[in-house]
């Protein structure tokens, strides 16, 4: 039967991804970074979307929930999954909103005026049944992978604004969305890169690798000179994991010392980072993140995998949508992300 | 009449309920006694209630909640311009706004009490209902915290603070107010309670919560601040000077003392630089979220 097999085809592709994702945490997987993970999530919502069983929206949002449970349960330090499952989220509310003909996408949040002028339940529970549904809530997320595959272009296309001629700036480890920006700046400019090469997995010098094959300066520091040289540097660009829901970061290790030797030195530190990284948590347990490495066989050390960067450490966000100041990113989570959706 | 009103629903009735929550449940009474021929005098008698509130209780809360029930009456009066029909809707409205805000300190707790590890110690002022919500919430969910109150004089009010969460079990430890820049490098994190919120993100609290922001800053702690959504006011202090004096002395004192700057002040602002994280019942906000919730209300 056609149904049937529809339906083991989706079950086998979900199963496929979430061993993806297990297997992306041991570095061994196929999905090499955020981006690739964004896209494959989106890909197969819209799948599920397309395949699964559904009558109502309050159904399919339910459906979308409990697998996007079993895929941020595998992989937790992977919060681009989580951002895409809510993304996907919202897109249905608002699809379901249009349909009803309503103007409530509008007064989807929370405030003083709602609570002020509500009269009596006016709880939606989804349950309504709409035919084009189904097609307009596929073509939302075509739109948004359309979004997705272009964020990396968006981001670099400002790069003229912020890079000048002669400046050096700082990065550290490998951000393949800061490699594009520096990249599409040094088409028009001339300036000097240096890159913390971020132990103990040193990307900083696969990064330093690729940014001289565009011709560009490159001078790749230990992580303890970072200090040292900040006297000396104009900007800092870096790239980041997630974006926390109060303008803070969880970035790789050696980050948070970055940022405060760029404090000291009130050197700005740019953050470039596509929207779908913007997640609301505001607590990610931190502490689970170790790599052990061993030297000898009695010690072993603990290497954490992120830091957190408080907002106050940073100046600007540059994302697809155009720079922003940390303070203002509640706002534009409260566009991306439904409240209700903050806890899957 | 309204006096009457006031005193039976503050002094008589549930100590637990918030000084705003009183004065919007007896504004919501008068309406109901209301004998107004127009909306415009209903607005007139409903300002002058407020005021004759204010002077029996000159809290910040009162103020913000009587502001919030005007601009519920407005609001209301707009949309329904025949004057018997929008006095329904409006006590129809006040009885469900009323369960609404009844219900946000349990929401305000349940967000809060996950920001409390396990073996943290937290520092507190004076005494504050919503805070003690939040860290019984905490302590419902099996977390080992203790808990440093400040004594917060005039009134002590820190050590009532320390006899309620005994009864939960806490453990907790009164500490001198001049003893928050002692006690600062022990504690793991600062959560207050608000009289009121500012338009700026930040707060009016006991006198002493100032003195404790600056001091959490420059030892890096975090400082949380926990409010209903009903007391965002409508001030934009740049200083303390700027807050109104009818907000800072009580009521009594304000009606007999000729010379105020010989009183002591019963608050303080803390600046929005100074504060982390603002739990309310609207979710968790940035100081910087709060002037857009006011102005999503007021515009």
């Amino acid at each position: 039967m056609p149904g049937a097999d529809k339906e083991t085809d989706l079950s086998e592709r979900i199963e496929s991804f979430l061993s993806e994702l297990k297997r992306c945490g041991s570095g061994a997987g196929s999905l090499r970074g955020s981006a690739e993970t964004a896209r494959e999530t989106t890909a197969l919502l819209r799948r599920i979307t397309a395949q699964a069983r559904w009558g109502n929206a309050g159904e399919l949002m339910e459906i979308i929930r409990k697998e996007g449970r079993r895929m941020t349960a595998a992989q937790p330090s992977e919060t681009t999954v989580g951002n895409m499952i809510r993304r996907v989220l919202k897109i249905i509310r608002e699809e379901y909103a249009r349909s009803r003909g309503s103007s409530e996408e509008t007064d989807q949040q929370e405030s003083l005026h709602k609570l002020l002028t509500s009269g009596g339940s006016s709880e939606d529970n989804f349950r309504q049944h709409f035919t084009h549904l189904k097609a307009n809530v596929i073509e939302a997320i075509n739109e948004l992978l359309t979004e997705l595959e272009g964020t990396t272009d968006n981001i670099s296309m400002q790069a003229l604004e912020h890079i000048h001629s002669n400046e050096v700036i700082m990065t550290i480890g490998r951000s393949r969305t800061v490699e594009a920006f520096l990249k599409d700046a040094a088409r028009k400019r001339k300036f000097h890169v240096i890159v913390a090469e971020c132990a103990p997995f040193c990307q900083g010098h696969e990064m330093a690798t690729s940014l001289c094959k565009e011709d560009i300066e490159t001078t790749v520091i230990p992580d303890a000179a970072i200090f040292a040289v900040m006297s000396r540097v104009n900007k800092v660009i870096i790239g980041t994991q997630t974006v926390l829901a109060n303008g803070g970061l969880r970035a790789v290790n050696g980050t948070h010392t970055l940022a405060l030797a760029a404090k000291h030195h009130s050197t700005p530190l740019i953050v470039c980072a596509p929207m779908f990284k913007l997640s609301p948590q505001l607590v990610i347990l931190l502490y689970k993140n170790y790599f052990f490495v061993l030297i000898l066989s009695k010690v072993n050390a603990h290497c954490p995998v992120f830091d957190y960067v408080p907002p106050e450490l940073i100046t600007l966000f540059i994302s697809n949508i155009g720079g922003n100041a940390p303070s203002y990113i509640y706002r534009l989570m409260s566009e991306l992300y439904h409240p209700e959706d903050h806890e899957l | 009449m309204i006096k009457d009103k006031t005193f039976e629903f503050k002094n008589g009735g549930d100590p637990d309920v918030a000084s705003a929550v009183a004065a919007i449940r007896s504004l919501l009474e008068f309406l109901r006694r209301d004998q107004s021929e127009t909306i415009l005098g209903l607005r007139e008698n409903m300002t002058q209630a407020i005021r004759r509130l204010e002077e029996t209780d000159s809290s910040v809360a009162v103020s913000s909640g009587g502001e919030l029930f005007l601009r519920f009456i407005s609001l209301t009066s707009l949309e329904h311009p025949d004057l018997s029909q929008c006095k329904n809707v409006m006590i129809e409205r006040g009885e469900l706004f009323l369960k609404k805000i009844s219900l946000s300190r349990g929401k305000v707790g349940k967000l809060c009490h996950t920001f409390i590890k396990d073996g943290a110690k937290i520092l507190t002022h004076s005494s504050s209902r919503v805070v003690l919500k939040v860290l019984e919430n905490a302590a419902a969910d099996n977390k080992r915290f203790t808990v440093y109150v400040t004594e917060s004089q005039p009134d002590s009010a820190g050590k009532r603070m320390a006899q309620k969460l005994r009864k939960l079990n806490i453990p907790v430890m009164v500490v001198l107010d001049a003893a928050v820049g002692y006690i600062m490098e022990k504690v793991d994190l600062v959560i207050v309670g608000a009289e009121g919120v500012v338009e700026s993100g930040g707060v009016i609290n006991k006198i002493g919560t100032y003195q404790m922001a600056v001091c959490s800053k420059a030892h890096n702690k975090p400082f949380y601040v926990v409010a209903e959504s009903f007391k965002f006011v409508r001030l934009y202090p740049l200083n303390q000077q700027d807050v109104p004096d009818r907000f800072k002395y009580t009521a009594d004192i304000l009606k007999t003392v000729k010379d105020l700057n010989q009183e002591h002040p019963m608050i303080d602002y803390t600046p929005p630089s100074l504060i982390t994280l603002l739990f309310t019942d609207l979710g968790v906000l940035t100081p910087s979220a709060v002037s857009d919730e006011l102005i999503k209300l007021y515009l």
